[in-house]
């Protein structure tokens, strides 16, 4: 199929389904108008009933645990997926030394570039575990404070460079992470179970409105969910790493002729 | 309120959308393609926050401000929150697919890429693909 004839099927489509989409937009409530009757009336029975004061964070872990039980899965599998891809096409090893292309100059890392990087590393991992444990009282939690958490991560890396990155990062730390976190989370949907009552039922003290300490099952939810999130991205710029090392040997020959 | 802010979110929305798509269906190289697919993304990123929104309204946090405050829909931000994450992930998993196709083919272009055949010079299929293998480099 020409480029051409793609772009004329695809102004076809959009001519077939524009007037579909202005009939659903014009349908719409307008803007701003109202919001819909769930979210209103989480809003209005949740920080009574959960003692918590973050509305997301108590939808993404108790009100729709379920639903992030799920997300957290696909995480994994999307970061499984990944990780086997790119190592099963460069076998398990890692190097402990990043790749010199010959002929390209090795250019110094500037001290400043480093001095910045060493402070600005920890405070970056001290921010993302301050906005995982605020989950219940901020606009925190696991997924947002993970990101951060494995950013700081990266600014090892660019202070330190490839190898004093990975003495910092191991890899099967990292495995380790993503995975327990993912089962720490599962673990807080059938350990209810164990005492009666149902899947990922929030049975733990719910703390008081307002505290750090508010939410309950929430709080280790979340604490699940950092784990894999930080544990996972790191995984993800890890592997990305890993690719540009030299192969130690090339594994398929013949390959390149296709 | 004027109908043209009543439904510029939704616009804005069909408008990212369809620019995405066009970026997909025109696209010669699977990185930019995998770029696209972010801006058609991003489009229900704008959706669901319009959808979730009214107007006066705060955050759904009721730190700073009692419980009973009007505030905007905590179902969408949950939406979004998660949805950013899994996209995060995927975009990986599919630049690490375009990097597979590069090593195949040797070429990022979509055009390009042509249905997968048993590797050459394998153990598995030595001997049945070798006439495949020459019409595949004249090709």
């Amino acid at each position: 199929m020409t480029p051409r004839i793609r772009v004329a099927l695809l102004a076809l489509a959009g001519v077939v389904l524009l007037p579909g989409a202005a009939a659903v937009i014009t349908g719409l409530p307008p803007f701003g108008a109202t919001i819909a009757q769930y979210g209103e009336r989480i809003n209005a029975i949740t920080p009574e009933a959960r003692h918590v004061a973050n509305m997301v964070s108590a939808i993404n872990f108790d009100l729709r645990g379920l639903d992030t039980l799920g997300e957290e899965f696909m995480l994994l599998a999307a970061i499984t997926g990944t990780v086997v891809l790119l190592r099963g096409r460069r076998g398990e090893g890692n190097t402990e030394r990043a790749l010199r292309r010959p002929g390209r100059a090795v250019i110094p890392r500037s001290e400043a570039v480093v001095l910045v990087c060493r402070i600005a590393g920890p405070l970056t991992a001290l921010f993302g575990l301050y906005v995982v444990v605020h989950a219940t009282v901020t606009p925190g939690g696991g997924f947002q404070g993970g990101v951060i958490l494995a950013s700081g991560t990266l600014i090892i890396y660019l202070g330190e460079g490839y190898a004093g990155w990975r003495d910092a990062v191991r890899s099967h730390w990292l495995d380790g992470l993503e995975g327990g976190g993912a089962l720490l989370f599962t673990l807080c949907g059938l350990a209810p179970m164990l005492t009666g009552a149902a899947f990922m039922q929030n049975i733990m003290p719910l703390g008081t409105f307002r505290d750090l300490m508010s939410g309950g099952l929430m709080l280790v939810e979340n604490l699940g969910v950092a784990l894999a999130v930080a544990g996972g991205f790191t995984q993800l710029f890890l592997e990305f790493m890993e690719e540009t090392r030299e192969a130690d040997e090339l594994d398929e020959p013949g390959e390149e002729s296709a | 309120m004027s109908v043209v802010s009543n439904i510029l979110p939704y616009a804005v929305a069909v408008w990212l959308f369809g620019a995405g798509l066009y970026g997909i269906a025109t696209s010669r190289n699977l990185i930019h393609l995998v770029g696209c697919l972010g801006v058609c993304q991003s489009a229900t990123y704008v959706l669901l926050l319009g959808l979730g929104y009214r107007w006066g309204s705060i955050a759904p946090i009721f730190y700073d401000h009692p419980p009973g405050t009007p505030a905007v829909d905590p179902v969408m931000q949950a939406l979004v929150l998660t949805d950013i994450v899994v996209g995060a992930t995927l975009t990986a998993l599919l630049l690490v697919l375009t990097i597979q196709v590069y090593k195949r083919s040797g070429s990022l272009d979509p055009e390009k890429l042509r249905p997968m055949r048993a590797r050459q010079g394998s153990d598995r299929a030595e001997g049945s693909d070798r006439g495949h293998d020459g019409k595949r480099t004249v090709l």
